[in-house]
């Protein structure tokens, strides 16, 4: 019981973490939070018929990205040339409902809910994108790294004119 | 003291008719390359758009592979109107008004699935996916003897199907989709018809707060903001850096289509080797000889279709992808976009996968090119909502490109010029948007 508190602090203090690295545009800071092996993954979330399947596809994803793809948009934003957060939208990302699903030797499989506030601009009104996450962490060389992050967005159409920003 | 100006503000909201349409006439002056601001916002233009364009033309529905079995169904949008596509128990396509006929709800809420029969969430009026009405609860008893329900079917949209795009009009009088079309088939070929494609997944769809005309007039033609917009991805190396965007043909082909072609592909072929023989067989020679060359096109076909070939490197790797977007419009200033991403099905599962990945990373909602074009969107509508643009007459420059003349020497057809920095295919939109919406 003891160890699970323990193990539950740890990982909530590492989502937290990363938020306050991306809402304070720390990119960089946020790649070394990232295993080399990362699979960072959005489907599309869709109105489905049949209640037996999901209703997600992942056939379609919006973020489909690995260790490089995402190496990628962090250098491109640092070009004085990356309009979409040019200036940078201010975020606050909300982690809550942390779950931990399952627990190996070095791995945890944890699910929580993100409210991603993003206010663009000269924009009054705030873009909201909430959805749910699943990661895998990692334990290497004592750090958690983030091994895999899927994040399944509550809208089907996206209230946000783009996805300039990490989920 | 109180300074008075002599300026006054057009009043559009209150002009008649008539006096709209003549002041659009005064106003918008696309073959002298000026296109004022109002256009681009106001309530009373899109109030024309949305009855002169987007209930008057052809419109894109939805792709053959979405349906590929019987009773598979999307739904979709064409001019503010949900739609079911269905691909009836008679094998037959159905493009259906997701109207009730009893009392107008909304029958059909979900975004795809497979279903023999519609059943109303009202009173329960039950609908094949061909809309033939087939089942009223207690129909002897509320009835009697007097409903006809053969009369009583769901509204058939006119729809038609070309290199396996299912358009739909919502004008029993509209031209057909062929003469629609006209010559911008012969690159739509490139785009679909090249080899048999696939749709992968589903579209994604995301919301910009810019009007759906400057998706058009971009796509249409304007590869000079590459340099600058996209900026970005020529610094990372994803591009190469200068002009490259310059070269190859603007070619408009009438009714407000158009295309940029980018050629040659210094990176050599764009598409998969093992192809080649299906794509022989499906183009005639000069097709197959342009996509050869191809480095990217994008195509507009009015009003508000985007169907982009594009090739990178990524993980050196040569790979191209092909996609299709609409730019729906969601109000004056606003629009949702949604974009299909198509691939070769006879491709291998490696080359297809990259492809995907390709997309995503580049143009999906969360593309690296994407993302700074929607910035340019929602500024230019935003800022051309101010009283003060109509006051002054505030009038955007589409003049690049009036001193060239076109080419006579390229294979394929429309009205081409050699390079593409050029913004006459923008002023060719705006006479076919200025004819179109001040039509009697
Ligand atoms: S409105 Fe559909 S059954 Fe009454
Ligand atoms: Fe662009």
């Amino acid at each position: 019981m003891h160890e699970n508190i323990i193990l539950q602090h740890e990982i909530e203090q590492w989502l937290y973490k990363e938020s306050e690295l991306l809402d304070q545009l720390n990119f960089d800071g946020w790649y070394e939070l990232l295993s080399e092996e990362i699979s960072y993954t959005m489907p599309l979330r869709i109105n489905q018929m049949e209640k037996s399947k999901p209703d997600y596809s992942e056939a379609t994803l919006l973020f489909d990205d690995d260790s490089t793809t995402l190496k990628l948009r962090i250098d491109r934003m640092k070009t004085d040339m990356a309009w979409a957060e040019l200036p940078p939208s201010r975020t606050r990302r909300n982690v809550s409902n942390v779950k931990i699903k399952e627990v190996s030797e070095n791995e945890v499989a944890v699910h929580s809910n993100l409210l991603l506030y993003r206010s663009r601009s000269t924009d009054t009104t705030a873009d909201l994108i909430s959805g749910e996450r699943k990661d895998v962490l990692r334990k290497e060389n004592g750090d958690w790294k983030l091994v895999s992050r899927w994040f399944l967005a509550d809208q089907t159409s996206l209230g946000t004119r783009n996805l300039a920003i990490f989920v | 003291m109180t300074t008075t100006s002599t300026k006054q503000v057009p009043r559009l909201d209150e002009m008649t008719r008539s006096e709209l349409i003549q002041y659009l006439k005064d106003t918008v002056k696309p073959e002298e390359g000026l296109i004022p601001s109002y256009i681009f916002s106001h309530p009373k233009v899109y109030e024309l758009e949305m009855e002169k364009i987007f209930l008057k033309d052809w419109l894109f529905v939805a792709h053959k592979s979405e349906i590929p079995n019987i009773g598979d169904f999307v739904t979709r949008e064409m001019g503010g109107q949900s739609v079911i596509v269905t691909h009836g128990a008679d094998g037959e396509i159905h493009v259906l008004l997701n109207v009730c006929t009893h009392r107008g709800m909304k029958l059909c809420r979900m975004d795809n699935g497979n279903q023999k029969n519609f059943t109303c969430p009202y009173h329960g009026f039950n609908f094949k996916n061909t809309g033939d009405l087939i089942g009223i609860p207690f129909q002897k008893v509320v009835y009697g003897e007097t409903m006809d329900k053969s009369k009583m079917g769901l509204k058939e949209i006119r729809h038609d199907v070309y290199a396996d795009l299912i358009f739909a009009t919502l004008n029993s009088e509209a031209v057909s989709l062929e003469d629609f079309l006209g010559d911008i088939k012969w690159y739509l070929d490139l785009a679909f018809n090249r080899a048999e494609m696939e749709v992968v997944g589903l579209p994604q769809k995301w919301n910009v707060d810019g009007t759906w005309k400057l998706g058009s007039d971009n796509t249409i033609s304007d590869s000079y903001h590459t340099l600058v917009s996209h900026g970005s991805i020529a610094k990372l190396g994803l591009v190469p850096t200068g002009d490259y965007s310059k070269y190859g043909y603007q070619i408009y082909t009438g009714n407000g289509h158009g295309l940029n072609l980018g050629m040659p592909n210094p990176d050599g072929f764009a598409f998969p080797e093992s192809l080649i023989d299906e794509y022989k067989e499906r183009l005639n020679e000069d097709q197959y000889d342009i996509l050869k060359q191809m480095k990217n096109m994008i195509v507009c076909v009015s009003p508000n279709i985007m169907i982009l070939i594009s090739s990178m490197d990524l993980k050196g790797q040569k790979i191209s992808h092909t996609s299709l977007r609409i730019w729906k419009p969601t109000g004056p200033d606003s629009m949702e976009i949604s974009s299909w991403m198509l691939v070769e099905k006879n491709a291998t599962e490696e080359w297809k996968r990259l492809s995907e990945q390709a997309f995503t990373l580049t143009f999906g909602a969360s593309g690296i090119f994407e993302q700074d074009d929607t910035e340019n969107f929602t500024d230019i509508t935003q800022n051309s909502k101010s009283p003060y643009h109509l006051q002054e007459n505030i009038v955007f420059n589409y003049t690049m490109g009036m001193h060239q003349k076109p080419v006579e020497d390229f294979v394929g057809p429309g009205i081409v010029y050699k390079d593409k920095f050029n913004e006459a295919n923008s002023r060719a939109f705006f006479r076919n948007w200025l004819d179109q919406i001040t039509a009697e």
